[in-house]
């Protein structure tokens, strides 16, 4: 790519070769700067998280009176701050913030998965009035901060919806008080709602572009919407499907917003993310066992998203860029 | 292991009501083709039931719920036995009928959900902006009147400082020395601009300085969400398209694009937990524990004239010879922005060098007895650049979304779109900013309003790491704060209001992407 000059042999000529030679030199370290950047930016990027993982297999007097790159020299490893953040409520409580975190991402990913799937069939391949603006519907809601459904959600959990009769004392129920404040129920049909536009909007590019004729060969067999769904669409679609999933059960188990706010100060059904927070908060009292928590909480998304990364890009391209 | 046991109980409970609630009504549906009067009377018992239910529950009638439901079920059967002997619909009825029913047990769930969910709080929660703080009384508009002139959401006072900060002049500089490289080259090829690296990035760097200039002028919450929208857009995107293009066919590709993706797989909690750890600020005469603190502590350490600060100035010095040296190289082959981008990095070092030589560099205060010691910074204290600091740790763990998707696109720009270009005798350089950037615009397009809709809702970052304090609050923690801890429902719903309003262009640009999609 470097275009090399011509040059005589001469005196004058052998000058302009040795100049030549010097930027060809340059040349080529700076054709490798970009990957020296690369691995620079892999460093720093790399630091923060390791950092904190090493602190946490330290004691806490080592924690909290050197840096972690002091380690290496100094020792002080432990595991105690893992057992103890695992512990009871006093020292962490960490075990049962962890059930509680997989009773919440569990139903909040296994649901909408099912029904959006199901009416990304519809939207796909079932004719019907008003489909295009139906679908369009979904997409704008995309976009939807969730803060603008917190307040209703929550008043609905906590008291149901009532409507009194304008002109009348007659009050009537239109959606029962079921006492789902303050429960991890209650976060998990939330999150199941807040998810459905995206998982739609996801599994609709993937299903509608499935082939039409498979389908139209199964109608013309005799096969109903219910067939054609459960042995054509969902075994071609799982590779949308475990993308989709592997995203949403991620973004359960690492939600804090919907859970803080439909859990409260119930800590009993406190997930992961609310008991670190909490650790948080308290500024320097049980700080030595902060990382360790923070480790724990991480490491289920750690190890799925090691172990399922190509589905999890798949799923994040899916849902950006309309193939 | 009594919460889990529970739990998964409830789920499969759930998911078992679920299916026999779907099967069921498919078998419903089913019927109404071949057997008209079971359907007929199924339908007619289940929305009979669900009448006495409804009757019940709201106490309009004595007794306990099964008891009407029951009896509605029956009377419902019967109404509906005896409507089946009025007569039977024609098949093709039937079918249609059968037809629209499958298509509410596939569409239905998920239209429940994100009506009761989503759209109906929406509207709910519009209703009750317009409400006082207990949703007792009218006020119309005043909870936005109260976003907009409250000095702690909204603080125009201090404009006119914009134009005497530091950060302005740089700014203009930046831009000025972008149009003067632009239109230096535009005359040579016969256009008023040209837009090349050497003139879009001066620019480019410019405007966001100036962006700096006026965020730390103007102050308040909505400012606040403002600038996180510039920089971690801006940022995230930028370093996301410079890894994906450096990592473009690298050997060990892969192991960098994980590890810089990996923070995406950390919640808001922990990385903000981390991030924690990397500013801890300690008093000067103990050791720092926080990452960046220790690094400028000990760049403060090297005082002026010792063997280390010469050590630090040597390497320096030898560093801006070699980008004089690539600085006049890149002149001699007619590389102009090459040249200038090797000038350009050099100022920076040329600062540093004036620091070491001159005032010190890094955490050094004046200390009682004038000796100098340890200064630290106490990053998430200090406003208005700790916001900034709350900034990086989202640009941290969205570098890597970026990263992803425009490393995607980049792989899927036609080969023969590259090899056209390469024949032309186009430079890599040239091939990359005028055939893979213009074909990969749509993307980052995409890639930035993704960003612009999450970083709008920022909360848990801010919460975890300020609380809001210190002049870091932001819209979303602000709306929480006021919502369930005032229990000020008017000011909260409005704030929630102001949330959607700020993504209702992105809901636009996405309607317009899909209809243009199916087109």
């Amino acid at each position: 790519m470097s275009t090399t000059t011509a040059s005589k042999p001469g005196p004058v000529g052998g000058a302009i070769e040795r100049v030549d030679r010097t930027g060809k030199l340059i040349y080529g370290f700076l054709r490798r700067i970009p990957t020296w950047v690369l691995w620079l930016m892999v460093i720093v990027w790399s630091i923060p998280a390791s950092s904190l993982f090493l602190n946490s297999f330290r004691t806490r007097d080592a924690q909290r009176n050197s840096g972690w790159w002091e380690s290496f020299n100094e020792g002080g490893w432990t595991l105690a701050n893992y057992s103890e953040v695992l512990g009871t409520e006093q020292t962490g409580g960490l075990a049962r913030a962890l059930v509680n975190s997989f009773a919440i991402a569990i139903p909040a990913t296994v649901i909408p998965v099912a029904i959006a799937a199901m009416a990304a069939y519809a939207f796909a391949w079932i004719k019907f009035r008003g489909r295009e603006w139906l679908f369009i519907v979904f997409v704008s809601l995309l976009a939807l901060p969730n803060q603008v459904a917190l307040l209703p959600l929550l008043q609905l959990y906590a008291g149901g919806a009532h409507w009194t009769i304008p002109g009348t004392e007659f009050t009537l129920t239109l959606f029962p008080d079921f006492d789902l404040a303050g429960s991890a129920t209650a976060v998990w049909l939330t999150h199941t709602a807040f998810a459905l536009p995206f998982a739609v909007f996801l599994l609709h590019n993937y299903i509608s572009s499935l082939p039409g004729e498979l389908f139209e060969a199964a109608r013309i067999d005799g096969a109903d919407h219910v067939t054609i769904f459960w042995r054509l669409v969902v075994p071609l679609s799982v590779p949308a499907l475990a993308a989709f999933t592997i995203f949403q059960f991620l973004w359960t188990w690492n939600d804090y917003l919907v859970a803080i706010t439909m859990i409260g100060s119930n800590g009993e059904a406190w997930p992961a993310t609310i008991r670190i927070a909490s650790l948080a908060g308290e500024f320097g009292l049980r700080e030595h066992v902060l990382s360790a928590g923070a480790f724990v909480q991480a490491g289920v998304p750690l190890i799925v998203f090691f172990a399922l990364q190509r589905f999890f890009v798949r799923g994040l391209l899916a849902g950006s860029v309309k193939s | 292991m009594g919460a889990l046991g529970g739990a998964l109980i409830g789920v499969v409970i759930a998911i078992g009501a679920s299916a026999a609630l779907f099967s069921g009504a498919n078998w419903l549906f089913d019927l109404a083709v071949d057997r008209w009067r079971t359907f007929l009377a199924a339908s007619c018992a289940l929305v009979g039931a669900l009448v006495g239910a409804v009757i019940a529950g709201n106490d309009v009638a004595g007794g306990p719920l099964w008891l009407w439901a029951v009896i509605g079920a029956a009377v419902g059967a019967a109404a509906g036995l005896a409507a089946s002997l009025l007569g039977t619909p024609s098949k093709p009825r039937r079918t249609r009928l059968s037809e629209r029913g499958r298509l509410v047990t596939f569409l239905g769930p998920s239209l429940l959900f994100v009506a009761l969910g989503l759209v109906i709080p929406l509207l709910r929660s519009i209703y009750l902006s317009l409400l006082d703080s207990r949703a007792e009384a009218w006020v119309g508009l005043a909870n936005y009147g109260e976003i907009l002139t409250n000095p702690n959401s909204l603080d125009l006072s201090g404009w006119t400082e914009i134009f005497t900060s530091r950060l302005f002049y740089a700014a203009l500089v930046l831009i000025a020395v972008g149009l003067g490289i632009g239109m230096a080259v535009g005359r040579r090829r016969g256009r008023a601009m040209e837009a090349l690296p050497g003139s879009v990035g001066p620019i480019a760097i410019g405007l966001f300085v100036l962006s700096f200039a006026v965020f730390t002028t103007l102050r308040g919450t909505v400012i606040n969400n403002l600038w996180w929208v510039v920089v971690v857009t801006g940022l995230s995107t930028a370093l996301g398209l410079a890894a994906a293009v450096l990592a473009d066919g690298v050997r060990g590709e892969s192991v960098a694009k994980s590890l810089i993706f990996l923070p995406m797989a950390i919640s808001f909690v922990g990385a903000g937990i981390i991030w924690r750890f990397m500013y801890i600020a300690r008093p000067p005469q103990k050791p720092q524990t926080g990452f960046l603190n220790a690094i400028w502590v000990w760049l403060g350490s090297l005082r002026p004239r010792t063997t280390g600060a010469w050590v630090a100035v040597l390497i320096l010095a030898l560093a801006t010879v070699l980008l004089a040296g690539l600085c006049a190289f890149g002149v001699r082959r007619r590389q102009t922005a090459f040249a200038i981008g090797a000038a350009v990095t050099a100022v920076p070092l040329l600062w540093l060098i004036y620091r070491f030589l001159g005032p010190g560099l890094g955490g050094s205060v004046p200390g009682p007895t004038g000796e100098p010691i340890a200064g630290t910074i106490l990053f998430l204290q200090e406003a208005p650049f700790n916001n900034v600091w709350l900034m990086v740790v989202l640009i941290w763990i969205q570098t890597g979304f970026a990263m992803v998707i425009l490393s995607a696109a980049i792989k899927a720009v036609p080969s023969e779109l590259i090899e056209a270009a390469r024949v032309d005798g186009a430079t890599e350089r040239q091939t990359f900013w005028n055939v893979i950037i213009p074909t990969i615009i749509p993307t980052i397009t995409v890639v930035a309003t993704t960003l612009i809709v999450l970083v709008m809702k920022v909360y848990d970052i801010v919460k975890v790491m300020t609380a809001g304090n210190f002049g870091t609050q932001v819209i979303a923690n602000e709306m929480w704060q006021k919502a369930f801890t005032e229990l000020n429902f008017g000011l909260g719903s409005a704030l929630a209001v102001v949330l959607f309003l700020a993504v209702v262009p992105a809901m636009a640009f996405n309607i317009r992407r899909t209809q243009r999609a199916d087109a």
